[in-house]
């Protein structure tokens, strides 16, 4: 047992607290230092994951239910409950573990130069409370108890809700709530599967201990442990044969609905909220409009794949049959979410809010890509949500760079950027491109793998109609193609304003922020296998394999 | 039983007697000197008798003479409710005018000991008598907390609405002792519960009736829909200082009796009682938080929350006693657990309100409040970190509070009767978190988000800010650490199990995926 995780959780923490006692001056400082110290020591898990050929199909990476720099304490206890500070890391979190501590970090170096610094306001509780978002964010990512996930998931709201909430635009009060109440919203729901998972799998294990009449049920993952009561191991509850095998029985019911087919739902309505998908996204818009840049970077980049890693890590392991059931609901919504994000976000004249949908419409493909269950799909959506992260992040900040100037973000008033500002403009360039899906570039791969996916369901009776809505999602690339090109053809191409003429190109520090980005976009499109694939795909199809399997056993 | 046994037994409740008897005479004194002392007195007072309950320790819940029982729940609703009485002090310290300070602190005190004798009370009457020791020194309260029209005419409609609730509780309890022959409420030893018919063990009509008024006279002091109405008009009149205690003292009061009551006939209810206690949760806490959110005044949207707050304690007292298990199981810990949390919070939310004030005085409405982050962040902290735990976010109590509710609910195997209707009830409450938060954001944000062009007046001097500083410190230590308090509150409960199993067979709960090992009395 190591505590490198633990390190990089609370090493933001402790930068936090710093924080409150260093002179203002110094504050930045500090909090850079505090993220770039999360960066380095999130480097260190690389060697765990290069380590090579472990994997049963060759790959190196990990297995689902292999995990590495466990670490497990008590917690809370009672006379038949524990929960526990339980973390580890696989394939699953690692790439995106990796992912929060850069943009993490840059969206810190980005926080450099706000407005509201020049007044002098607010600074010091700025970053103390940026911290305090990334410490929740990573704790998400690596907490494999259920209760201590649910409290990171919950905690890093608050330091959300603030920052949007204080340092936003004009509607800012509305959107923090908005975003915060549609959130809490699909929180509770997930609180209330947290509790029944908990009671349903200590009545699997008891009447399995009566049957067998043992006084412990062997664990489903963990040698020479065994269980006596519920758990909120994660990990436990889908690698036990006895506690799946009670939780996706048809007979197990939750207020006279399937239970598998409720939990999934409860859950799937949590993270699609945080995803988000088309009947949930609404908050999202309103959210990254009112935030300030570097939190819209956060937003956009880790945020979002909350939702993702949650489906992957929760409902397809625990509940396969629940994902069996809605998998032709799920493709819809996903494809939904593509078609009508893209449509939205050809229709905005508002720079931020063009991306805020473009969002929607890239996350829409992770959903598709989860809800067809093929190997294709999976990693397709993994490596789509590692792709969004580099890329929608960056341009964000693109339209941070041209707002910090211009003040405003009408699309239609600029005009010609990329002759008055040639870097910025070429920076620009690529992170759009990165988003449209230009091949070479890492926005196409998580695309074509996962409409690849989607063709391979189609002989899965559980899902109709899957060349049609590969079709459909295909077709999508054309929108985003269209409303990125249209876009780029407004702002950066065109005759020349003079309003703008005066513009400074791409600062030092902005350009610092922006290369990182470019580079692990272009080299996520040109060397999928090496930076993505190679640490994920192990876990992935792992994973798969024991979802097949279990809805292969209960009918 | 010997008179000094009595004593010993009773020296908490007869310290507070005498402290508060003694401040009545200080008070009355002319002696500038001797009133500033007097808050300081109280507090002295409160931490005497905490101290004489700690090192006392638990009762063996073997005293039981002369109407009253000093049993484990004694022990609990004595050291929750003289702690949080020490909070209660240290935020009413600036209150009222000078010349009636001595009159304040003393009805302070003499409520608390009428929550005390609540506890322990194991007679009809006692019980009666202890509740309106609870209520009447809050109707002179109110009127005394503030030199306002409002405050005046808060008081006499409390009082009214207090007498008549009193009134239908007096009624109730007539039937009850018609029905059973004697004012006790549980024979201690053998578990005879007269209440019953003997024949099938159920509540006979004459016991009905009178059980269903008693219910209604105590949904009145926790301000239970729909006999809440007076709460948003008391609240807003009374000062904020005063209105922390209001909704804390009377329900903790309230609930206890209740805890009573239902222990009395052997946590055996009805269907019927059943489906009307499971409405009264429902609505309460529906109808507390909607309303809430249609509120610009922050006292009147405290006052619907509180009623809202009643609401999941009405989910929890419903769930009922299960033994051995701690607050994750048991309904009525789960209760106790939450309204020693939600006593801490609530009176940290109104203690905000009282450290400013503006020109017209108090702080009213939401936009008062603006601005007040940038003008005294602690305040704020400590303001956001109570309101959060009202809203049972983690990382407060409050979150675990809702939490134990939750799972007490849960726990029910799913073949037991009333099990998918709690189930329900818990979806409801979780449903209501959600709603609640409208209004918490909206007071989060205004303190935070607003704008205010002239400061707010600082008011109620340093040891206001410490009581609110430790409400809120309070909260996070909770949350951390919720064993301690959760394991108090699970030993408190032993007293009404001894009763209820002993009135009431337990039946094994066997279902085809197990539960099995959990033993639950039918609730």
């Amino acid at each position: 047992m190591d505590h490198l995780l633990s390190w990089i959780i609370f090493v933001p923490t402790l930068g936090a607290i710093l924080c409150l006692f260093v002179p203002k001056r110094q504050v930045r400082v500090v909090a850079v230092t505090a993220s770039l110290a999360a960066l380095i020591l999130s480097l260190l898990l690389f060697p765990t994951f290069l380590g090579g050929g472990e994997g049963a199909a060759g790959y190196s990476g990990s297995h689902y239910g292999e995990l590495h720099h466990v670490e497990r304490h008590e917690w809370i206890t009672g006379s038949n409950l524990a929960i526990e500070y339980f973390l580890g890391i696989d394939g699953l979190g690692f790439p995106l573990l990796i992912l929060t501590t850069l943009v993490a970090f840059l969206a810190c170096l980005a926080s450099w130069n706000m407005e509201s610094w020049k007044v002098g306001k607010g600074i010091r509780a700025y970053f103390v409370l940026f911290l305090l978002l990334e410490t929740g964010m990573l704790g998400v990512f690596v907490s494999l108890d259920f209760f201590l996930f649910y409290i990171f998931w919950e905690v890093m709201l608050l330091p959300m809700y603030f920052l949007i909430g204080v340092w936003g635009g004009e509607r800012r009060e509305y959107a923090a709530i908005k975003f915060f109440l549609f959130t809490l919203g699909g929180s509770v729901l997930m609180l209330v599967a947290l509790v029944a998972m908990y009671f349903y799998s200590d009545g699997a294990l008891a009447s399995e201990m009566q049957r067998t009449g043992a006084d412990a049920v062997a664990s489903g993952y963990r040698d020479g442990v065994a269980l006596t009561h519920g758990t909120f191991d994660l990990i436990e509850l889908a690698t036990n044969k006895v506690i799946q095998g009670h939780f996706n029985a048809a007979s197990t019911v939750f207020l006279g609905l399937k239970f598998s087919t409720c939990m999934f739902m409860f859950l799937f309505i949590g993270f699609a909220i945080k995803l988000p998908v088309v009947p949930f996204h609404t908050w999202l818009p309103d959210a990254h409009v009112q935030a300030p840049t570097p939190v819209s970077m956060i937003l956009a980049g880790v945020l979002l794949k909350m939702g993702g890693y949650g489906f992957l890590r929760l409902c397809y392991p625990i509940f396969p049959t629940g994902g069996e059931t809605w998998a032709f609901l799920l493709a819809v919504i996903g494809i939904v979410s593509i078609l009508y994000g893209a449509l939205c976000a050809m229709a905005q004249t508002d720079f931020k809010k063009l991306v805020a949908y473009s969002s929607v419409s890239h996350m829409g493909y992770v959903l598709l890509g989860i809800a067809v269950m093929t190997e294709a799909g999976f990693q397709g959506a993994m490596f789509q949500m590692i792709a969004h992260g580099i890329s929608s992040p960056m341009c964000f900040f693109l339209v941070g760079v041209v707002y910090d100037r211009a003040h405003h973000r009408e699309i239609n008033r600029f005009g010609g950027l990329w002759m008055t500002m040639p870097r910025y403009g070429t920076l620009a360039t690529i992170g759009f491109f990165a988003s449209l899906g230009l091949p070479g570039l890492c926005g196409f791969i998580g695309e074509v793998w996962v409409i690849l996916g989607t063709f391979a369901a189609k002989d899965n009776p559980a899902m109709p109609w899957a060349p049609t809505m590969a079709v459909l999602a295909a077709s999508a690339v054309v929108l985003t193609a269209g409303y990125i090109l249209w876009l780029i053809r407004r702002v950066y191409l065109g005759r020349e304003r003079e309003e703008y003429q005066s513009f400074p190109d791409v600062s030092a520090r902005e350009t610092m922020i922006l290369v990182p980005m470019a580079v692990l976009s272009i080299a996520l499109g040109i060397f999928p296998m090496q930076t993505v694939f190679n640490f994920t795909n192990g876990t992935l199809d792992n994973m798969l394999r024991h979802v097949v399997q279990v809805i292969g056993l209960v009918p | 039983m010997p008179a000094s046994n009595l004593l010993t037994q009773l020296l908490p409740e007869l310290i507070l007697l005498v402290g508060a008897c003694g401040l009545l005479f200080l008070g009355a004194t002319r002696l500038a000197a001797s009133r500033s002392f007097l808050p300081f007195a109280g507090v002295l007072v409160l931490v005497a008798a905490l101290v004489v309950t700690i090192r006392r320790g638990e009762p063996d819940g073997s005293f039981a003479a002369m109407g009253l029982w000093i049993s484990s729940l004694t022990h609990y609703v004595r050291w929750v409710a003289l702690s949080v009485g020490i909070l209660i002090l240290l935020v009413n310290w600036y209150l009222p005018v000078q010349e009636e300070r001595g009159e304040f602190v003393a009805l302070i005190l003499l409520s608390l000991l009428g929550v005390l004798l609540t506890a322990s009370a194991n007679d009809w009457l006692v019980l009666f008598f202890a509740i309106e020791l609870v209520s009447i020194p809050t109707y002179i309260l109110i009127a005394l907390s503030r030199l306002d029209q409002r405050a005046a005419e808060a008081s006499v409609k409390y009082f009214f609405l207090g007498a008549l609730s009193a009134a239908i509780l007096a009624f109730g309890l007539s039937f009850l002792y018609g029905a059973s022959g004697t004012t006790q409420i549980q024979h201690i030893a053998g578990g005879v519960i007269s209440l019953t018919l003997p024949s099938t063990g159920e509540l006979g009509s004459i016991a009905m009736i009178g059980f269903l008024f008693v219910l209604a006279g105590l949904a009145f002091k926790v301000a239970a829909v729909p006999f809440h109405v007076y709460a948003p008009d008391v609240y807003e009149g009374a000062a904020a200082p005063i209105t922390g205690m209001l909704g804390f003292v009377p329900k903790l009061a309230g609930f206890v009796a209740l805890i009573k009551l239902f222990a009395a006939i052997g946590w055996n209810l009805p269907i019927e009682i059943k489906w009307l206690v499971w409405i009264l949760a429902a609505v309460t806490m529906t109808a507390g938080n909607v309303i809430a959110l249609l509120q610009d005044n922050v006292k009147r949207m405290l006052a619907y929350s509180s009623i809202a707050h009643t609401g999941y304690m009405l989910v929890a007292l419903l769930i009922g006693p299960v033994a051995g298990e701690g607050p994750m199981h048991d309904g009525v810990a789960a209760l106790l657990f939450y309204i020693a949390v939600y006593g801490a919070m609530n009176l940290g939310a109104f203690a905000m309100i009282a450290s400013f004030g503006r020109k017209h005085g108090e702080l009213e409405t939401l936009d008062d409040m603006n601005g007040i982050a940038s003008q005294a962040p602690a305040v704020a902290l400590a303001l956001a970190i109570c309101v959060f735990s009202l809203m049972g976010f983690p990382p407060t109590a409050g979150f675990i509070g809702k939490l134990y509710i939750l799972t007490a609910a849960f726990s029910f195997s799913a073949d037991h009767a009333f099990a998918q209707p709690l189930l329900v009830l818990a979806i409801v409450a979780v449903v209501n978190t959600v709603i609640s938060a409208g209004y918490y954001l909206r007071i989060v944000a205004a303190a935070y988000v607003g704008k205010s062009s002239t400061p707010a007046n600082p008011t109620g001097g340093f040891t206001l800010r410490w009581g609110l500083a430790v409400c809120s410190l309070a909260m996070l230590v909770l949350f951390v650490w919720p064993r301690g308090l959760a394991g108090q509150a699970s030993r408190a409960t032993a007293a009404i199990h001894d009763s209820v199993s002993a009135a009431h067979t337990v039946v094994r709960v066997d279902t085809d995926f197990g539960n099995a090992q959990v033993d639950r009395t039918s609730p």
